[in-house]
């Protein structure tokens, strides 16, 4: 029997002459693993929260949403709370206890189960998470992606058989979001229970799904297997591809702009499998594998003539007795680049960044900036204080020089240049995470910086706004903005950064354009890049290994 | 061992909340009722020793000044404004101002800072998490708003430092002046308010989501009656009968007006005090034996 039924469902919010959801219908068999994906904006999230009662939004509605049979808005409150699970963006909002322990428990309380069966199913939950660790912790001790798996954890105890996931991983880094990920699938292999998910990084749920859904403005535009997807976003130019083709796997992307023939491969495995049959076919042989030499491995770095930021050896440490954050940083980034440090978490990224913007003093070495300089936070919402749009950026200039007039005239350019005039007069808050990180950004570029610092600025957004961002941040560079900029997404930095870094242990250890430098990484690298490292090491870009495929094919 | 202090990891802090709750309303309740020398001097002295065996040298300093200025305060009051007693010292503008009044001033005060100073030790022993419980077994809701307020305190505080930081970001840190600075202190209130009340409509649509609000909600908890709680809580018990029993007896209680009257220091008075001495000193006594196996076992590996 089908867990979840969607019939002819039609959905607008008050006031709204959009349809959020226009005439939706689909199933969702037992056991099934379903990912959805489109544009911010295009329904997903009120599709979900019409799958929970409780969260099923308020507006004309239309239509049956079936839960095993049942009307989801006439169900049990004991049987909607136990059995249908729902997992929010954002992880810390979703905590609402001290403890890691009680916050497990919190479901099993709501259904009044006594302690010695509460414990029980704690404890099993806290060794099928592996949670054991932590399981005493304050939940402020916890990282992102803990609290992510605490928040899942939390539900599952109650044993749900249908599990609906918005944008979970959207708020960590890759390496804490595949692991929530693998987890999401070990619980829909081992317990079988449903899952719906919505995400934007289809790397890797792609590999997971059953189905995959595509939303466009309210409608289901494509149900089926992911290996049939990719060919229906690709469509038959490359102009008119479907937004969300930019978040397809790369293997994906790279197998259809090539003009691959049947079905898509998923994984890098077999991406690469296919590519070596493609290269046999046209009698290509596999390049070797480049040794490092003395030149590519130390080449001194070249010293800009004209640095903007400039470190030079700095040490840092946040209190007498902790270890050493910043060990001996020497670092130059030159005028009117985009310059992209990467790395894994606790290594000191963040640090930089906060000794570049002089909000803690380093023990030893020195800082130069060039010029003003401007920061954008990880949370776009720590800058908002207006109630529009407008009077959002207006408020950055409020200590500006300069006439109302040519204040208005700036703000209105602003609008145009981050796309968001059709929203001046919409609440900060109510925007999608998109948006608010353009409203964001537009803010601190009204104070007119020369040196821009990035943290984590592609975090949360969807593929196809990621390519709006480099274009907005191409203009700045263009227009000779210095951009600093820490970020955990390899294929972004890859294929949009004139010069990247890598970080680790207080310090960087290699430095260059994006195809020297990722094409003197194997580990650390795009997937494009490995999975046709092989044949051409240079192409670092699922664009660049799509074309270098299609000539030899 | 006691230049930090034991802290929260003392033995008798890993027994069961009701006895730890047990104890202190015990050696709270029978000290603010027994204002006799003994008894005084009893509990003045072992709250000063639990709290420096909890909390370690840096709770000597607040404890003594503390200590220092409620004695001052109120032997001052109560010998200026009480005029009762015989012993009269001298006489301030036609008023007396008599020994009596000054001992009653004097106990009084010993037995307010002995309160307080059982609080100290009060604040380690009873962490946020047995409140918790033992409020969440008055009434679920309670202990869950309890569990919920030392959730939101660190994360509002995380959540501010990250919005000063976002403005500092937009160059507005340094403000010259002192509006200026309560202006930009204002904002970033108000920017903590209305991102709070935002994400706390997630909060409530998670605690829905979970069943919130069914019926029966029961509340969970990590804690175990075992037999060595049974066995200090009786012990407790039976030396709390005796002092309460010598309580009614009137051994604790002593006269100030018109003459300071102690009672004769009999056979029951003697018993009493043991079994005070005693209760009071059964955590301590837990404690030092905790520590000594402690260090026993250590040598030994």
């Amino acid at each position: 029997m089908e867990t979840i039924e969607f019939r002819n469902v039609t959905f607008s919010y008050p006031l709204s002459d959009r349809k959020a959801l226009d005439d939706v219908s689909f199933t969702a068999g037992k056991s099934e693993f379903i990912v959805i994906c489109g544009k911010s904006g295009c329904g997903k999230t009120t599709l979900l929260k019409h799958m929970k009662k409780n969260l099923t939004p308020y507006g004309n509605f239309d239509g049956d949403v079936l839960y095993c049979g049942e009307e989801v808005v006439d169900l049990d409150d004991r049987k909607n709370a136990s059995e249908i699970g729902f997992v929010q963006q954002n992880p810390d909002n979703q905590i609402v206890t001290d403890k890691v322990w009680h916050e497990l428990a919190f479901g099993l309380e709501s259904l009044g189960l006594d302690n010695r069966s509460i414990k029980r199913r704690v404890a099993e939950m806290a060794s099928y998470f592996d949670i054991q660790e932590w399981f005493r912790k304050d939940v402020s001790q916890l990282s992102g992606g803990q609290k992510q798996l605490l928040n899942l954890a939390s539900i599952m105890a109650m044993q749900p058989k249908l599990l609906v996931l918005d944008e979970p991983t959207s708020q960590l880094d890759p390496i804490a979001a595949s692991e929530f990920l693998r987890t999401i699938r070990k619980i829909n292999r081992d317990l079988g229970t449903t899952i719906i998910l919505s995400e934007h990084r289809l790397e890797e749920a792609f590999t997971m799904a059953d189905k995959v859904m595509v939303m466009d403005r309210g409608r289901v535009v494509a149900f089926d297997t992911p290996r049939k997807i990719g060919s229906f976003m690709a469509g038959e130019e490359s102009t008119d591809r479907h937004p969300m083709f930019y978040g397809l796997p790369s293997v994906m992307k790279i197998f259809q702009a090539a003009g691959g023939e049947g079905e898509s491969p998923l994984t890098i495995r077999e991406g690469r499998l296919w590519v070596d049959d493609v290269m046999e076919k046209a009698g290509i042989d596999p390049v070797g594998e480049k040794p490092l030499t003395k030149e590519t491995v130390e080449k001194p770095q070249k010293t800009a003539d004209d640095p903007a930021i400039k470190i030079y050896n700095l040490w840092f440490k946040y209190d007498k007795k902790s270890q050493d954050v910043l060990r001996g940083l020497t670092l130059d980034v030159e005028k009117g680049q985009m310059f992209c440090v990467l790395g894994g978490n606790g290594v000191g990224k963040s640090t930089t960044l906060k000794a570049i913007s002089n909000m803690i003093k380093p023990q030893r070495g020195k800082i130069d900036v060039d010029g003003k300089l401007a920061m954008l936070p990880q949370n776009p919402q720590a800058l908002f204080t207006e109630i529009s749009v407008e009077d959002e950026l207006m408020e950055a200039l409020h200590y500006a020089a300069g006439s109302d007039e040519e204040k208005v005239q700036d703000v209105l350019n602003m609008m145009d240049l981050m796309e968001i005039e059709h929203l001046r007069k919409s609440h900060p808050y109510d925007l999608s995470g998109g948006e608010q990180q353009r409203l964001a950004l537009g803010k601190v570029l009204l104070l007119k910086p020369d040196v821009i610092l990035l943290d984590e600025a592609t975090k949360g957004l969807d593929p196809f706004f990621k390519i709006t961002l480099a274009g907005i941040l191409k203009k700045l560079t263009d227009a000779g903005t210095t951009i600093f900029m820490v970020s955990h997404d390899i294929e972004f930095c890859a294929e949009y950064a004139d010069k990247c870094a890598m970080f680790f242990d207080g310090t960087i250890v290699s430095v260059g354009d994006p195809k020297e430098f990722f094409s003197g990484n194997n580990f650390y690298t795009t997937a494009a890049n490995k999975m046709a490292r092989e044949y051409y090491p240079e192409a670092i870009t699922w664009e660049e290994v799509a074309s270098c495929i299609e000539k030899s094919m | 061992m006691f230049k930090d202090g034991i802290g929260e990891e003392s033995e008798f802090s890993g027994y069961h909340p009701w006895v730890n709750l047990t104890y202190y309303i015990l050696a709270i309740g029978i000290t603010m009722f027994s204002l006799s020398p003994w008894f005084l001097a009893v509990t003045f002295v072992l709250s000063w020793l639990y709290s420096l065996l909890l909390r370690g040298k840096s709770v000597i300093k607040m404890n003594l000044l503390f200590t220092f200025w409620t004695l001052v305060i109120m032997a001052l009051i109560n010998t200026l404004f009480t005029h009762d007693g015989a012993t009269v010292f001298f006489y301030l503008r036609g008023n007396r101002v008599t020994a009596e009044a000054l001992i009653y001033g004097v106990s009084a005060a010993v037995m307010l800072v002995s309160v307080i100073i059982w609080f100290v030790s009060f604040n380690t022993i009873m962490s946020a998490d047995k409140l918790i419980f033992i409020f969440g077994k008055a009434a679920p809701v309670l202990g869950l708003t309890l569990s919920m307020i030392f959730r939101y305190i660190p994360l509002l505080k995380n959540r501010f430092q990250e919005i000063k930081m976002g403005q500092a970001c937009l160059g507005r840190g340094e403000q010259k002046g002192f509006v200026a600075k309560m202006r930009q202190f204002g904002k970033e209130v108000s920017i903590l308010i209305s991102w709070s009340l935002e994400s706390s409509i997630e909060s409530a649509d998670s605690m829905e989501a979970r069943g919130y609000g069914l019926k029966g909600r029961t509340s969970f908890h990590l804690y175990k009656f075992t037999r060595r709680d049974t066995t200090l809580l009786v012990l407790m018990l039976v030396l709390g009968a005796i002092v309460i029993a010598g309580c009614i007896l009137g051994k604790t209680s002593v006269y100030f007006y018109p003459v300071y009257v102690v009672g004769s220091f009999d056979l029951m008075t003697a018993v009493t005090l043991a079994a005070y001495v005693l209760l009071l000193a059964l955590p301590m006594i837990l404690d030092i034996q905790g520590e000594v196996r402690w260090k026993q076992s250590s040598l030994e590996m």
